[in-house]
């Protein structure tokens, strides 16, 4: 498809409207020159036939008659005329004759067709009296009927009207040529703007809209728009970029761990134990591979699965549940750190999480909490509703987050300073996990320092089913 | 030789560090970046192994740091990071060598061994000096043809004094090049040592092959001196 032309259509209405006042113009041109030289006309018309009757004169004949002495008029040779007196009689007649028959017989003037010439007549009627000196004279009563030739008339109304049509013409042409270059002119910017995005390519993301683009009204918003589009498109490129590369640099430094356990242990023969102990060794670092690997796996899922499940049904699960779940299968690990966990449920819903995200969600959070509490404290989680949400706090009584880390600590792979985490057997994915899983879910989380020390991460979770129903099955599964 | 092993990754540098001294290499640990320095600092290395991402101070930051104030110790960066410019840009500024993660432990320390021997101004792994030759690869010692037994210690000793032959070198330059920081520093050790070395490599009616120089250290003698 041929791509429409804004320029190209701009300057068409522009000039289709011009042609358009053009035509207007000629017409009008045409109907005002008419008039004008018509009035002329007819004024010469009249004067003619006039000077024509002042021409009557006594004949100086006993019969008191009168005749025309067409001398000292001027000659108009190619006009017709009839003088005629009360009998009849005519006077005098242009040289030209036989055109009476079509030439009008009414008073006044108009317009008549003579051999495929057109003519304009006037009949005009006149008392002439002879010797009013002696016994009151001898009236007679003389009509005119004069015609001249139009033609003249129409050429020059078109020769006036031509120097319109040509001069608007030329302003047409003019218009035309001007519109195009001011159009062109005045699209430079957006066409600086198409060159600036042009160098665009998914390694160079970096757009700055060229200063002509933003000084234009009209472009202004577009070259916003970009800029900041590209600009958020760069930044997730780079977090993806940077995700993939500490992703690799995890499984490498742990691949690395594993592959060095064994060429260790293959270096030189060793006694039983040594192999044993070596075997060991191996199977643990094997495990950590494992582990990272499972758990990007479960990032990736979380972040980029459907939020639907496989039968199309919404994801949901009772939140209470898992929380009381991940608290049992933490029981261990727990009295390992021989920390308490206590919960105080005063509300439970409905929420838009698959349950194994849910718990994945839970036992994440506890985990932690529990790996940064001192032997003696407490673990405290409490779950409360609002109108709109399910709020789920787990509480700890470590020695807090260091400020500086509490801004990236949902960073994937992110890890403290002092690199406890590594130490500790984690990832640093957790805590990302957990965020897709809450953003997955149209929630949030949260991680701040408490006053009285030691860390609180908060879960908002919308809920899904209104508290009424839940009140029931919660009633349901107590009774049972 | 002494080497120091700058890693976080506690399970790896426990390997690497056990792999080194199963090849005679006494190796000190360090954990993060300020730690690696300061010991970096110490000057009593013979190579370094830098991983790269570290807690405190980045690999990259310690070893320009290092090159800036003239530390010449040779350094292998470990690198888990993608792409030709890193290394390029490492390799400028002033690592010696490097190896990707995951690496083969066999070349790790083949490329140790060899950033040891550069850094002395050796690239023959085979060192002679009067009609003793030591091979630092099999680790075995001949004299006029004829295998010697030495221990380990011995051997790393007579290594030692072989990369810097006729420099007069300390008691304390040898503990500090053979023994890992927990190690009990005793003088009288190095002595027994050289006494063995002696013993075993010299022949009678020649000159011993290892001078001692009273109050100053132990310097070998050169094949001239030895025949005359």
């Amino acid at each position: 498809m041929k791509p429409r032309s804004l320029t190209r259509r701009l300057t068409m209405t522009v000039l289709l409207f011009e042609l358009l006042s053009f035509g207007a113009l000629v017409s009008a041109a045409i109907v005002y020159e008419r008039h004008t030289h018509f009035k002329a006309f007819d004024v010469m018309l009249r004067g003619r036939a006039d000077s024509l009757l002042g021409a009557v004169q006594d004949a100086d004949d006993a019969a008191d008659n009168v005749i025309l002495d067409t001398t000292g008029l001027d000659e108009h040779g190619a006009d017709l005329y009839r003088v005629e007196d009360e009998k009849s009689r005519i006077l005098g007649e242009s040289d030209k004759k036989g055109w009476l028959n079509a030439a009008p017989a009414g008073d006044g003037i108009s317009s008549v067709n003579i051999d495929g010439k057109g003519y304009r007549f006037i009949r005009i009627h006149g008392v002439r009296v002879v010797d009013p000196g002696e016994h009151g004279g001898v009236s007679h009563a003389i009509s005119v009927v004069y015609g001249v030739r139009t033609g003249h008339v129409w050429h020059e109304i078109f020769a006036s009207v031509r120097f319109y049509a040509i001069t608007s013409l030329i302003a047409l042409g003019l218009t035309a040529i001007a519109m195009t270059w001011m159009m062109r002119r005045g699209l430079a910017p957006l066409y600086e703007l198409t060159g600036k995005a042009e160098q665009l390519s998914a390694a160079r993301l970096d757009f700055e809209a060229p200063q002509s683009a933003k000084e234009t009204r009209e472009l202004r918003p577009l070259s916003l728009a970009l800029e900041s589009a590209l600009a958020r498109l760069d930044r997730s490129f780079r977090q993806q970029k940077r995700l993939t590369s500490d992703a690799a640099h995890e499984l490498k430094t742990d691949v690395a761990i594993a592959k060095s356990s064994l060429q260790l242990l293959a270096m030189r023969p060793r006694s039983v134990e040594e192999y044993q102990q070596g075997l060991e060794r191996c199977l643990e670092d094997n495990a950590r591979v494992e582990r990272t690997v499972h758990e990007m796996l479960a990032l990736a899922r979380v972040e980029h699965c459907e939020t639907r499940a496989a039968d199309g049904e919404r994801a949901r699960c009772a939140i209470r549940e898992c929380v009381e779940k991940s608290i049992q299968q933490s029981e261990a690990f727990a009295q390992l750190r021989q920390v308490k966990v206590m919960l105080d449920a005063s509300a439970d819903a409905i929420v838009g999480i698959e349950e194994r995200d849910s718990l994945l969600l839970c036992a994440n959070l506890l985990l932690n909490a529990l790996q940064h509490s001192p032997a003696g404290s407490t673990v405290r989680l409490s779950l409360a509703a609002d109108e709109q949400a399910m709020i789920l706090t787990v509480r700890d009584e470590g020695s807090g987050i260091d400020v500086g880390d509490l801004a990236h600590i949902f960073e994937p792979f992110y890890r403290g300073d002092d690199s406890r985490d590594r130490k500790s057997g984690g990832t640093g994915l957790g805590l990302s996990i957990c965020r897709a899983i809450c953003e997955r879910a149209g929630g949030s989380i949260a991680i701040a320092n408490r006053a009285g020390g030691g860390a609180v991460a908060t879960v908002r979770l919308p809920i899904l089913y209104s508290q009424d129903i839940d009140r029931a099955s919660v009633e349901i599964k107590e009774e049972a | 030789m002494r080497i120091l092993l700058v890693e976080d990754e506690p399970r790896l540098a426990e390997n690497l560090g056990q792999a080194f001294r199963e090849i005679g290499l006494a190796v000190d640990h360090a954990p993060d970046g300020p730690t690696g320095e300061y010991l970096a600092r110490q000057g009593v290395y013979d190579a370094i192994v830098l991983d790269l991402m570290l807690p405190g101070k980045s690999g990259q930051a310690l070893l320009r740091d290092l090159r800036r104030d003239k530390k010449a110790t040779p350094v292998l960066v470990l690198t888990a990071q993608e792409g030709k410019e890193s290394i390029v840009e490492l390799l400028n500024s002033g690592a010696d060598d490097y190896l990707s993660k995951p690496f083969d432990l066999g070349e790790l320390i083949a490329r140790v061994k060899a950033a040891i021997r550069r850094g002395k101004g050796v690239a023959d792994p085979i060192l002679r000096i009067a009609d003793v030759e030591v091979n630092t690869l099999q680790q075995t010692v001949l004299r006029a043809g004829h295998l010697v037994d030495v221990s380990p210690t011995e051997f790393r000793i007579l290594e030692y004094l072989l990369h810097r032959p006729r420099a007069v070198v300390s008691k304390q330059e040898l503990l500090e090049h053979l023994y890992d920081y927990d190690w009990a520093h005793h003088s009288n050790v190095i002595e027994a040592h050289i006494s063995n070395l002696r013993r075993k490599l010299d022949t009678s009616g020649r000159e011993p092959l290892i001078e001692t120089l009273r109050h100053r250290g132990y310097r070998l003698r050169r094949e001239r001196d030895a025949t005359a």
